[in-house]
């Protein structure tokens, strides 16, 4: 009765094809991760949680940047499954940049020998996973749907153009304003050419992961959206 | 009617409910005062002087003096509901924005000139630079509303919105608070060009959330 | 849509010059058909066609506290470019002339009300659209109620009431929308 102009037939076809095929590409990264990669010369096997933490940086930034879209299409249009889109992704980006944290906090103590430090990309991370924590705060206590939509679209628009300011403003404060360096990450190791397949079949799991999540979680929200239009 | 005329309009309405009804700015220099008399009891007098310390409490108690008028601003749009007879108006919409922006720069002038006072004196601050300090503190007043407006509007008639408030726009203000802090520390320990390029960042960041606010803002307004 | 429920369902509606009213009991959804018809609420599924400026006034007052009755009555005529005697206007509404200079909050419901309707001529709109104007009216407001909504349908300008009430209106409608749970029946 609603036109969400969404293929969901098709996606419904597609979908345990994608479960599977990120289940797969999961399994064989770990593998890679955990026994192929060779281990690091000055960090041990520590290292290895950078399988884990770069891909999930990757995604959290890139789950924000499709919340953004999406909330530029629902200003834009209108249709209900941006706004789907928009809390899938915004859901399972707050996810993502947790682990993310809780990922660089492990890797930290035993690498810099603290579990947090303020360095700026952890700083900007943080401020980010607060910021979409205050979205989905703000989605939650709305109560009704078009009023929702438009409003956290338009703080998943200013939010994403506030983390690269953050970053800037973060950046500056500490050029400024010396805090102590020793913390301080001095450019990403050097790959070897087994850890960068590595780190990219990794990539490509957590993609594969991601995009199962978002479509599983759009359609439940469509479901939902569509028990909301027929009940009275 | 051009669009600048009702912006002027909807601030000259704003500024006049709140000189006949002063809650907003009572209730955010009351907020900065306090602020400014726990700090030195808190840290002590010596630590509550220093030239990194003072201006980060300054800007913190600022940004929420901000968001407590702001949010008493709207409560009286919203009570017998005048915000709907604005919004109705033609151009309503839009002129929202702008003149609530621009009534609350001025309301926001004067808690921090009255707060900037009070710190001097009872913490007897010593400033270096006050022309750049005063460059600097009119450039932070200028860049905090609009990120707080379009938070307020983001929130009109939902539950928990005291609290709601705060969460959304304090991360999103990390940028400016973080610009003025630095600026005002640059000013204080007579960092010249450290002030003033930390004060022409608020600037930028003033014209990047207004322009935001000004297109966003109508489509948030129902 | 309100609270993720459907309040309005398949109703259309056309609105032309003259009296319009809307009719239901409480609940049926008048109050919300006329803040969709004021764009004041999104319309989920349907869309909204106006033609020409237009004068909304809710069930509340919708004037600004801390302002007097006359700042706020000058504020939305001049918001439009509109230049208009509110000392009359207030003064044909009942509203005694000490009163024009004090903020709203602490006149009556009544003056109030009438400081709100006296909007009707600071602000002659093609197209007006009033919810329940008749409550906390005494008899004499009432019967300038009645004659401001004559007024508007004489000048061949459109009018749109909702009320439960006021069955003599009924005589002068031109058109009557009844709504129950939602719905239009009639």
């Amino acid at each position: 009765m609603i036109e969400t102009t969404f293929p969901r037939g098709t996606v419904l076809r597609i979908r345990p094809w994608l479960g599977i095929a990120a289940a797969a590409t999961f399994v064989v990264a770990s593998v890679m991760a955990l026994l192929w990669a060779p281990t690091d010369a000055v960090q041990g096997d520590v290292y290895r949680i950078l399988y884990v933490h770069v891909p999930l940086a990757w995604l959290s930034y890139l789950a924000f940047v499709i919340v953004f879209l999406a909330s530029v299409g629902w200003l834009w249009s209108k249709r209900p499954v941006f706004d789907a889109i928009a809390v899938a992704s915004a859901e399972i980006g707050v996810l993502f940049t947790g682990l993310f944290i809780v990922a660089g906090s492990i890797w930290a103590k035993p690498t810099w020998g603290v579990w947090w430090t303020w360095e700026p990309r952890l700083v900007t991370t943080s401020i980010m996973f607060v910021m979409y924590v205050g979205y989905l705060l703000l989605r939650s206590l709305s109560t009704d749907f078009s009023r929702r939509a438009t409003r956290a679209a338009v703080f998943g628009i200013i939010a994403v153009i506030d983390v690269p300011i953050v970053h800037l403003s973060v950046l500056w404060a500490n050029s400024l304003h010396q805090l102590p360096t020793v913390l301080r990450v001095s450019g990403g190791p050097a790959l070897d050419s087994s850890m960068l397949l590595t780190l990219m079949v990794s990539l490509g799991a957590y993609t594969l992961v991601y995009a199962y999540f978002l479509s599983a979680r759009i359609s439940l929200e469509l479901a939902r959206q569509e028990r909301m239009w027929t009940r009275t | 009617m051009k669009a600048l005329a009702r912006v002027a309009l909807v601030a000259g309405r704003e500024l006049r409910a709140e000189r006949r009804q002063p809650d907003g700015i009572v209730a955010a220099v009351t907020f900065i005062a306090v602020l400014v008399l726990l700090e030195s009891l808190v840290v002590g007098p010596a630590v509550a002087r220093d030239a990194d310390i003072a201006p980060a409490l300054f800007w913190l108690a600022l940004a929420f003096a901000a968001i407590l008028a702001t949010m008493r601003s709207f409560d009286r749009e919203l009570e017998d509901d005048a915000l709907e007879a604005l919004v109705a108006l033609p151009g309503g919409r839009d002129a929202l924005f702008g003149g609530k922006v621009s009534a609350l720069w001025l309301i926001l002038a004067i808690v921090a000139l009255i707060g900037g006072l009070l710190s001097l004196v009872l913490l007897d601050l010593p400033v270096s630079l006050p022309g750049h300090l005063l460059i600097l503190v009119a450039l932070g007043v200028i860049a905090l509303p609009p990120v707080i407006v379009v938070d307020v509007v983001l929130t009109l008639r939902l539950r928990a919105r005291a609290a709601l408030v705060p969460i959304l726009a304090l991360p999103v203000l990390v940028p400016q608070l973080v610009a003025a802090t630095r600026g005002a520390t640059a000013a204080m320990s007579g960092d010249g060009v450290g002030a003033l390029s930390w004060a022409g960042l608020l600037f930028a960041f003033a014209v990047v959330y207004g322009v935001l606010g000004l297109t966003i803002v109508p489509a948030a307004v129902e | 849509m309100i609270d993720d429920r459907r309040i309005l369902s398949g109703v259309n509606i056309d609105v032309g010059p003259g009296l319009t009213l809307v009719r239901g009991p409480n609940g049926a959804g008048k109050t919300t058909l006329l803040r969709a018809l004021a764009g004041l609420i999104p319309i989920t599924l349907g869309q909204r066609e106006v033609s020409g400026e237009m004068l909304f006034i809710g069930q509340r007052p919708m004037l600004l506290r801390g302002l007097t009755a006359r700042e706020n009555l000058s504020f939305y005529s001049r918001f439009r470019g509109r230049t208009a005697d509110v000392d009359a206007a207030l003064a044909a509404w009942g509203l005694p002339a000490t009163e024009f200079d004090r903020p709203v909050e602490r006149l009556s419901a009544g003056e109030r009300r009438r400081a709100s309707l006296a909007r009707l001529d600071t602000e002659a709109l093609p197209l007006v659209l009033l919810d329940e104007p008749f409550t906390e009216l005494d008899e004499g407001a009432a019967a300038k109620l009645r004659a401001a909504i004559a007024r508007v349908v004489h000048d061949g300008r459109t009018a749109v009431v909702a009320t439960h009430g006021h069955a003599e209106l009924d005589a002068s409608a031109h058109a009557t929308i009844v709504l129950d749970r939602g719905a239009r029946v009639s």
